[in-house]
């Protein structure tokens, strides 16, 4: 199904590769996406804090294919049909529309 | 039709399975430190599928073990007493309601979108500093006035669902109608019944008005969490709706969007394993 697991640290082994930016508890990037892990990076997760860490699975270097932009979109609005653009008093509701929809259309934050 | 009141809802509580003993204890502790650990941590093991359920989510990568526990004070000694005695409720609220009573309660949803807040109210508060513990239990109890009220009237609330789905309103409203009162009400009876400490009731009482003055930030967090999970589609529901975020709540948070793309992730990873032990 996905292209990476959330492995405990203890499973974690040299060579393998982070499926996503890796963050502390305060939000501070430690590593990027895609970084491999080395015994030695390994070995300081602890003292970040870092109990589990997000790697791609073995063969899974190849992305998931990206879901269709139509079916998610289509979805969206369906759970979000209660959510009023127009009404100021709602913004929040549609702020996180747009997170969610930038998450499964795996949409970078800038673009 | 008469309208129900708090006092047919206290009443039905009597008819409701009960907990085990030293979970009802375990919840009436919740804030309390000095409760004797190892005294609690033998009557649980008496237990023994509790045990295990406990133990295989002690393991789960949600905790990032580095060492296997086999044992309950194993498991106290790593994760410590708060998280371990949070797990010991899980395992037991999750399996000690009966199961298809009431027409259109699908209550396998039920479980994946209170396990689902659970996972993302532990995520959340994990970034605000706030106890993550405290959140994981209040997200999982936060909607059970439902199984209360589908456990008493089960005939009525098949009416409230129904009347949910025709009018495609809010499920509070619907109840409100057809009962008279809503699950929040039964939420906050059943608190009171189990013995919940009075951090878990504000919580339950205002995840769905989190402004209200008092409220306390742990019905902010499940407030958000509850939106969040609806919005990721994780119960299941074809009809699933995102109820209206409060804007008070969203901005007492705080996070960016790169933040919430982490909550999310994180919480669609630890619910599927959250949901494989406590509903497997």
């Amino acid at each position: 199904m996905s292209a990476y697991q959330h492995l405990a640290l203890a499973e974690i082994r040299p060579g393998m590769i982070l499926s996503d930016e890796l963050q502390d508890d305060q939000g501070h990037v430690l590593l990027p996406r895609g970084a491999v892990l080395t015994a030695a990076t390994i070995a300081l997760l602890p003292r970040h804090g870092i109990e589990s860490v997000a790697v791609l699975a073995p063969g899974g270097a190849t992305a998931e294919p990206a879901a269709d932009p139509d079916a998610v979109q289509q979805r969206l609005a369906h759970l979000f049909r209660k959510n009023d653009i127009d009404n100021n008093e709602d913004w929040a509701t549609g702020i996180l529309r747009r997170y969610v929809e930038d998450y499964r259309l795996q949409r970078g934050i800038d673009e | 039709m008469t309208a129900l009141v708090t006092d047919d809802i206290v009443r039905s509580l009597q008819d409701l399975p009960s907990l085990p003993a030293v979970v009802m204890e375990l919840l009436g502790s919740i804030e309390q430190q000095d409760i004797d650990i190892s005294v609690l941590a033998k009557k649980v093991s008496h237990d023994q599928a509790l045990t295990a359920k406990t133990l295989r989510l002690a393991n789960s990568s949600v905790y990032g073990l580095q060492v296997k526990v086999t044992t309950l004070s194993q498991a106290i000694t790593f994760l410590g007493f708060q998280s371990t005695r949070n797990l010991i409720i899980a395992a037991a609220v999750t399996g000690c309601f009966p199961k298809g009573q009431c027409a259109g309660f699908n209550d396998k949803a039920f479980w994946r979108h209170s396990i689902a807040t659970a996972a993302c109210a532990k995520v959340l508060a994990r970034r605000m500093k706030f106890n993550q513990d405290y959140a994981f239990t209040a997200g999982l109890l936060h909607d059970i006035g439902r199984l209360v009220l589908v456990a008493s009237f089960p005939a009525l609330y098949a009416q409230a669902i129904a009347v949910r789905k025709e009018r495609d309103c809010e499920l509070l409203e619907a109840e409100r109608q057809v009962l008279g009162i809503d699950h929040v009400a039964a939420g906050i009876a059943l608190a009171g019944h189990w013995n919940f400490s009075d951090t878990m009731r504000l919580a339950i009482a205002h995840h769905h008005d989190p402004e209200a003055p008092g409220a306390g930030f742990l019905a902010t967090i499940v407030h958000v969490a509850n939106a969040i999970v609806h919005a990721l589609d994780v119960a299941g529901e074809e009809d699933d709706l995102v109820p209206a975020v409060s804007s008070v709540a969203w901005t007492a948070l705080g996070l960016n969007e790169e933040s919430y793309l982490h909550v999310f992730r994180e919480t669609e990873l630890q619910f599927e394993e959250i949901a494989a032990i406590l509903m497997g």
